[in-house]
């Protein structure tokens, strides 16, 4: 697994660009992928070879399969166990916050308008879960030989 | 690149930098690369207590017994750079000394940066480099946390604004109570739960948490529950119009320094309980109206033998207000059902003592025989001469056995005229007429006839119903209602009334009544 890596399925233009703007300034460690809907997820996720992200960044309201599908399949594979997933929506309907947390979402986060706001929601989810791995020491400068880390 | 570019650089670079994430990158590799140097050590020190909250290096990583190792060294050293001789103990890597040095910023962690050394090294230089380096790092560290500062700061104040919008355009309790630890979790806490006092009792109403896992499993014990809801340093007190409403419990998994200060939480405890305060007394309030509401429409509708009769009654969206909508049937003792419906325009407790009023002489005039032009009438007249300045939409249906059906006379003082649906299909709309009652000193009324036969549906209804509007703006009479009636065309006469009043969006009370000529005679 690659804690550095964030996979987020969004496709919304602004969303992906303040998602970018927001985490490139609080966590300029931490890589972004973007998947423009649900239905790239988990090919993504179980193509072979694939580096596993240490968080998956799900909108729910997308064309295809929604976020809360995504949520559905993913856990439906045990070799997907223990991924983050977390859902990144305005809507203010507490029984959808019950759907993905019964399809086993990790995170239901409100998406604020300002982005102040929006910076921190997203970058106190990633110390968040980022602090609950099991190894929390992590090298930031590669030892010499060795240049993709720090890519 | 001599020393004094590597440190130009590294000046440059320190005032650019973001995230303290980004700084070990940055300080290291250049004392990595003066003439001696095998390693580059850092620790981020925590706020409080001795832990360790990242170790960082350059040359030889810095894990397994090594952290252990470093850190024992690190303790010894405070200030300015010094050397530490080793003794052999880092002898596997070629190590000898070790030069170090560590700042301190108030409410900031501290950090060490240790320089291994072999023989060859000269630590004096190394240490005059190192103490350049601690002071770029300091530097950099200040001014990130003022940075940071700031945008905390950004960050609160837009929380506030949001919250105050979110919580303010919703009047329903419940999703208030939601909103409030919605918008505050994970931006200023990791948790936040909302208990509001029952009966002097806390009682948790709604919570959220980043972890949901967590939350589910701190909800699944009532005991852990209940010690939240004690008096704690991130326990604050709802407090709205002088009384203390509930509790908002913030949990916090973040560094001390993170917590945001008590002044920000207090403020955003007392919007949120003022906007619980007010859904819950909107919602009491509408409670409350409706219950009067319902003293105001009779408890039930009599039992006729050869009459089906369904009434249905539904308050106006955020509507706070008694509304004035009427109706009753009477059986008279010859057999005769009179059914009545009226409106009182305007709301409030006025509308309500007169649509009391209303309701009682029409149905007291009717039962004891009067015909239905004689009771508006008398109604119009105690109207006038109260100098009311209200006036009442009504009309009274009165029903004679006819043969195998019902004559039905119709009279209306400016209310909406009935639909009339035949048994065997099709429906439409009958005789309005008259001028509503309390203008005129003599009332004009609109008399009409009908004839119902076995199966026939004769619904009356107040205007909320036929001038509510859907979201496109039009109203419910243009083909909405002419739409409901043909679905219901075969329902039971209560699941038509029932039907009827909430297919339309009400944004007025609507009270539908209606009368069913039973299929047989007796049954």
């Amino acid at each position: 697994m690659d804690s550095d890596l964030v996979l987020v399925a969004e496709d919304s233009d602004e969303d992906i660009e303040a998602i970018a703007r927001a985490l490139g300034r609080s966590h300029p460690d931490v890589r972004l992928e973007f998947l423009r809907s649900g239905t790239g997820v988990l090919p993504r996720l179980t193509a072979a070879g694939a580096v596993r992200p240490g968080l998956v960044l799900l909108d729910l309201n997308m064309p295809g399969e929604s976020g809360l599908d995504v949520i559905r399949l993913i856990r439906a594979r045990s070799e997907l166990d223990g991924l983050r997933l977390v859902v990144f929506t305005s809507s203010e309907n507490q029984a959808e916050a019950e759907a993905c947390y019964a399809a086993g979402a990790d995170s239901y986060l409100y998406k604020p308008i300002n982005f102040a706001l929006f910076q921190s929601v997203l970058a106190q989810t990633l110390d968040y879960w980022r602090s609950r791995e099991p190894n929390v020491t992590r090298m930031v400068v590669p030892p010499p030989g060795e240049s993709s880390a720090h890519a | 690149m001599g020393w004094a570019a590597a440190l130009h650089r590294l000046w440059s670079a320190a005032v650019t930098i973001t995230s303290r994430e980004q700084l070990a990158a940055l300080v290291l590799p250049p004392l990595g690369e003066l003439p001696g140097v095998r390693a580059v050590w850092g620790l981020r020190h925590a706020v409080h207590g001795d832990g360790v909250l990242a170790y960082r290096w350059q040359g030889v990583p810095l894990t397994g017994d090594l952290q252990s190792l470093v850190r024992e060294l690190a303790a010894e050293v405070a200030g300015p750079a010094q050397v530490i001789e080793l003794d052999g103990r880092l002898r596997e890597h070629g190590v000898t000394r070790i030069v170090a040095a560590r700042f301190d910023l108030p409410g900031e962690a501290p950090g060490t940066i240790l320089v291994a050394v072999d023989g060859t090294a000269d630590t004096g230089f190394v240490g005059a480099c190192l103490s350049q380096v601690i002071e770029v790092t300091r530097e950099a560290v200040r001014r990130l946390s003022v940075i940071r500062g700031e945008q905390e700061q950004q960050v609160r104040d837009a929380l506030l604004a949001e919250a105050s919008l979110q919580m303010d355009a919703v009047l329903d309790t419940e999703q208030t109570m939601y909103r409030v630890p919605r918008m505050a979790v994970p931006a200023i806490a990791e948790g936040c739960l909302v208990f509001v006092h029952t009966d002097g009792k806390p009682q948790l109403r709604s919570a959220v948490h980043v972890d949901m896992r967590r939350l589910d499993a701190l909800l699944d014990d009532p005991a852990g529950v209940g010690r939240l809801a004690e008096p704690g340093e991130h326990t604050l007190e709802l407090r709205a119009r002088g009384r203390v409403i509930g509790l908002l419990v913030f949990l916090f998994d973040r560094p001390a320094e993170r917590i945001p200060p008590a002044t920000f939480l207090r403020d955003l405890a007392a919007r949120a309980a003022l906007a619980i305060d007010n859904s819950t007394l909107y919602e009491q309030r509408r409670r409350e109206v409706m219950r009067m509401q319902q003293h105001l429409l009779p408890t039930r509708l009599p039992r006729t033998d050869g009459l089906e009769l369904a009434a249905a009654y539904t308050v106006g969206d955020r509507v706070l207000e008694v509304g004035g909508d009427f109706y009753d049937v009477v059986v008279r003792d010859d057999g005769a059902v009179a059914a009545v419906i009226g409106d009182v325009c305007g709301r409030g407790v006025d509308a309500a003592a007169l649509t009391g009023m209303a309701r009682h002489t029409l149905t007291t005039l009717l039962q004891e025989g009067l015909s239905p032009a004689r009771a508006l009438t008398r109604l119009n007249a105690r109207l006038r001469l109260d100098g009311s300045w209200r006036f009442i939409t009504a009309a009274v249906a009165l029903l004679r056995p006819d043969g195998d059906g019902y004559a039905v006379e119709w009279t209306s003082a400016g209310h909406p005229a009935p639909v009339i649906m035949r048994g065997g299909g099709g429906a439409h709309r009958a005789t309005g007429g008259g001028v509503p009652l309390g203008i005129l000193d003599v009332p004009r009324l609109g008399p009409s006839a009908l004839r119902m036969a076995a199966g026939d549906t004769l619904v009356m209804f107040t205007d909320g119903l036929t001038e509510s509007r859907d979201a496109q703006g039009r109203m419910f009479e243009q083909d909405g209602l002419a739409r409901a009636l043909g679905r219901l065309r075969d329902a039971p006469v209560q699941l038509l009334v029932d039907e009827l009043t909430s297919s339309a969006e009400a944004s007025d009370d609507i009270a539908v009544l209606a009368v069913r000529v039973r299929e047989c005679r007796g049954q």
